[in-house]
């Protein structure tokens, strides 16, 4: 009975982004008029940009009247159960126990951000152009002026790849391409991505603001993966029948608005505002059902980035689980093996953050250790300076 | 009117005999602990505290005003008791005395500490059982279910049901029983549950949990640190001190040890056979085992039993901080790395254990069962098997809460002892009896 209730839904859904991306074309968000698909650095300095910028402000509005929205919901679904629940969301002035920040996450936020930035403006600011290059991350080419190419476009088009394109093109696309997902693998998504990192941004923002999240619960990515499945579907496919992808990913509303690119917003728009109060709730939601994600994910055997675990140390306590925004769960129950790499990590190291036990997780690159879990990091938050007792 | 006089002089009588016998026991086993050598400067807290509560019989020292819960096993979150303004007190108990008064309330095949939870409470005399406002029992066997009950005639019960699994829909149920008992806290000490005063409770006991974390790294770093019975006497004082005072004097504990593992003193040069001991709980003053382990000179080198370590030893680890965030960091702590046998699959318990072989280099695992503990009997011979197929020589100990038994435990302690004697390579051997 249940199962087939979560089959309907699944099918419901997908028949809805099948329907949408299909007729995107008939569902402007926002449009602009066709003469502003163009920028330069003296637009993003003009008052122009700011007209450019309207979908963005509107999609950032309407999520966080969308955010309230659930918050407030929530809290009358929770208190109609007869228990004051809600009255514990309240939030306080006090701390919740924090460690310190690693190393590790520090460089992860740096490189996200400042790479997202350069990918989008360093073209303009600094010149910086090698355009045939592709990276297979969701950061829109409708930029043209962007750093370097990305491959989503293609990989969704691959008719215009063949027609569109001199042969020399193709081959580096191709070469790049794989050599990008073999070499860095999903460490792409927890490091480069820009949508990864609007995602994260969410996260950080839900944080700061102390509000409840979605808990990680195996239902739930289990109900992911057929609409991955199928996105990936209509990221392949669309193309085929008539249907253009872009006017349904989400990704399009980042990258070239913010370059100053008055590219018109189809579908995508109200994907984006979804997408962001989705993952205001649960972390990288879009990082789930993500079709490019998966396509990298598909060589994670063979990426020299690695999640190791060292399963004597281990005492389950589940909180990498907990922690992970992916929900890859063996890496909590493994006992045996000392691989616990997942076609679906992208490597943001939040479970050896929050592993207590030494040694017991580890980021490994071509078999040197970048980040190991360790009890002094995770208790940092609880020692005081003079508490260290030290050999 | 006269029998009434009469049977309250005969109860009166009843009650300075029980608390004759009950000073007594509690005072020997508190001067064998003594006794032994090797106790590292700063335990003297850890003392003063069991025998407060057993020989003094008085409550936990903390002021008047505040409340106490009284708690059982590992399952039931401390900090949320702290959040609530009272002072959580955990009540398993090893006492002879309450053992013989709850034989006669409890069956005759259930097992002794909730004989002793029965007699304590039946006899109303101990006062740090009279002066929680609550008591929280998570149902783990059978016995703690009736006793739940039982106990339900003297005071205020909530119960914890612990789920047989740990798949994410039982952590979601756990998380919303942990909002049950926020609201039962809150009730019975009249104090409101805020962030505030969760977030101020986790900082309270991730102290304790840090010193704890780096007493036990000391342990590990350098065998023959500090005596098993006396490392056990520390967390048994645990259940009884306020999280911040057990802190701060286990910190002094810690530091007289680094000092001793800077100097490379060690509380013997002999290589004494190290013993893990494992199994059913083992709560002051039943510490008859441990005791006799070390008297008879082997060494308990690590222990996994509910009192020890497992209890305090898993962090919970927030990964959102919201106070959703905390209870269920609170839920997960106490429900997935919790090797009690209550859970269906314990396969996790075997791996803790080789675990802490490897951790501890231990040469002999001694497997305590109290009488009647079900649970863990049955999972003595998979452990058995498992630790055979490491050469790790395993015993079984069966005991109750009585000294009728002490001569025969001795008889296979020592045995025990002689026998990893025998198998430790011969070089050490000798290089053991020239140090003689
Ligand atoms: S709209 Fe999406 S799929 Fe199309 S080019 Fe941009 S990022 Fe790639
Ligand atoms: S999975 Fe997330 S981070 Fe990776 S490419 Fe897709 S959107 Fe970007
Ligand atoms: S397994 Fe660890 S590194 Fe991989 S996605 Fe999950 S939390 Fe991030
Ligand atoms: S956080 Fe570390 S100790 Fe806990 S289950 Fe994961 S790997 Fe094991």
């Amino acid at each position: 009975m249940r199962s087939r209730k979560r089959i309907i839904r699944t099918a419901v859904i997908c028949i809805v982004f099948f329907a949408l991306s299909y007729f995107a074309l008939y569902l402007p968000f926002y449009k602009f008029p066709p003469e502003s698909y163009g920028t330069s650095l003296k637009k993003i300095f003009s008052v122009e940009y700011i007209k450019t910028l309207i979908p963005l402000f509107i999609i950032t509005g309407v999520s966080v009247i969308g955010i309230a929205l659930v918050i407030f919901i929530r809290n009358k679904l929770l208190n109609k159960n007869g228990r004051d629940i809600s009255r514990y969301s309240s939030r306080g002035k006090g701390k919740a126990p924090r460690q310190k920040p690693a190393v590790f996450m520090i460089v992860r936020w740096v490189i996200m951000v400042l790479f997202s930035f350069m990918m989008i403006w360093g073209g303009l600011l600094f010149g910086l152009r090698s355009t045939n290059i592709s990276l297979p991350i969701f950061s829109c080419p409708a930029n043209n002026v962007q750093m370097t190419e990305t491959s989503c476009y293609f990989l969704s088009h691959p008719k215009d790849l063949f027609t569109e394109l001199p042969i020399k093109n193709i081959i580096i696309f191709f070469v790049s391409t794989l050599l990008f997902i073999i070499l860095l693998g999903r460490v792409m998504c927890g490091f480069l991505c820009p949508m990864g990192l609007v995602q994260d941004i969410m996260d950080k923002i839900r944080k700061k603001t102390k509000t409840k999240g979605i808990t990680p619960n195996e239902k739930m990515y289990a109900a992911f993966k057929p609409i991955k499945w199928f996105m990936i579907l209509l990221f392949f496919g669309i193309g085929f029948i008539g249907g253009n992808f872009c006017n349904f990913c989400p990704a399009i509303t980042v990258s070239p608005i913010l370059a100053g690119i008055g590219v018109s917003l189809y579908v995508s728009g109200f994907l984006m505002i979804l997408i962001l109060i989705g993952s205001f709730f649960k972390r990288r939601l879009f990082c789930n059902i993500c079709p490019l994600g998966y396509l990298v994910g598909l060589f994670h055997k063979i990426s020299p980035f690695r999640i190791k675990k060292d399963c004597t140390a281990c005492t389950e306590c589940g909180a990498c689980y907990e922690a992970c925004p992916m929900g890859i769960k063996t890496i909590y129950t493994e006992r045996e093996k000392a691989d616990v790499t997942e076609a679906n990590c992208i490597m943001c190291g939040e479970c050896i953050k929050c592993c207590p036990e030494d040694n017991a997780l580890s980021l490994t690159c071509a078999g040197k250790k970048l980040y190991t879990a360790s009890r002094k990091n995770v208790m940092s938050g609880y020692a005081s300076k003079k508490n260290e007792v030290e050999i | 009117m006269i029998t009434s006089s009469r049977d309250r002089e005969r109860k009166e009588r009843q009650d300075k005999r029980f608390i004759n016998k009950e000073t007594q026991t509690s005072a020997k086993y508190l001067r064998r602990i003594e006794e032994l050598s090797g106790a590292p400067s700063g335990m003297r807290p850890f003392l003063d505290t069991l025998r407060r509560i057993y020989v003094e019989m008085k409550g936990i020292d903390i002021p008047q005003t505040e409340k106490t819960i009284g708690t059982y096993c590992v399952m039931v979150p401390q900090e949320l008791i702290y959040a609530a303004g009272a002072v959580p007190v955990k009540l398993c108990s090893g006492n002879y005395t309450a053992f013989f008064i709850g034989d006669d309330i409890a069956p005759r095949d259930a097992c002794p500490l909730v004989k002793a939870v029965a007699g304590f409470k039946h006899t109303g005399l101990m006062p740090v059982y009279e002066k929680c406002s609550m008591m929280i029992v998570p149902v783990t066997c059978d016995c703690k279910k009736k006793i739940a009950g039982m106990l339900g005639n003297y005071c205020d019960v909530m119960t914890m049901h612990i789920p047989t699994t740990k798949g994410d829909d039982d952590i979601d149920e756990y998380v919303s029983q942990l909002y049950d008992f926020c609201a039962r806290l809150e009730h019975a000490t009249g104090n409101k549950i805020t962030y505030d005063s969760l977030a101020e409770a986790f900082h309270k006991t991730g102290r304790a949990q840090y010193e704890l974390s780096e007493f036990i790294r000391l342990k590990k770093q350098m065998p023959y640190l500090i005596r098993g019975t006396h490392a056990m006497t520390i967390m048994n004082a645990a259940a009884y001190m306020p999280a911040e005072v057990w802190a701060d004097a286990l910190r002094s504990v810690n530091m007289s040890l680094s000092i001793r593992a800077m100097k490379g003193e060690k509380i013997t040069n002999k290589k004494l056979p190290r013993i893990l001991l494992t199994g059913s709980p083992i709560v002051y003053p039943n510490v008859k085992i441990p005791l006799l382990i070390e008297e008879m000179g082997g060494i308990v080198a690590g222990d996994e039993t509910c009192m020890g370590e497992r209890g305090m030893w898993d962090p919970p680890v927030i990964t959102d901080n919201s106070f959703d965030g905390m209870i269920r960091a609170l839920a997960n702590r106490s429900i997935r790395p919790c090797p009690c046998p209550t859970f269906a699959d314990n396969t996790q318990r075997i791996y803790r254990l080789k675990q802490l072989i490897k951790e501890n280099q231990i040469q002999g695992v001694i497997y305590h069962v109290l009488r009647g503990c079900l649970v863990y009997d049955f999972e003595y011979k998979r452990i058995e098997d498992e630790l055979g197929k490491l050469d790790v020589p395993v015993i079984r100990l069966e005991s109750d809460y009585n000294e009728e038994d002490v001569e025969q435990l001795r008889i296979r302690i020592e045995a025990f002892i002689e026998l990893i004697k025998l198998r430790q390579p011969p070089e050490k051997r000798s290089e053991d009896s020239r140090e003689l």
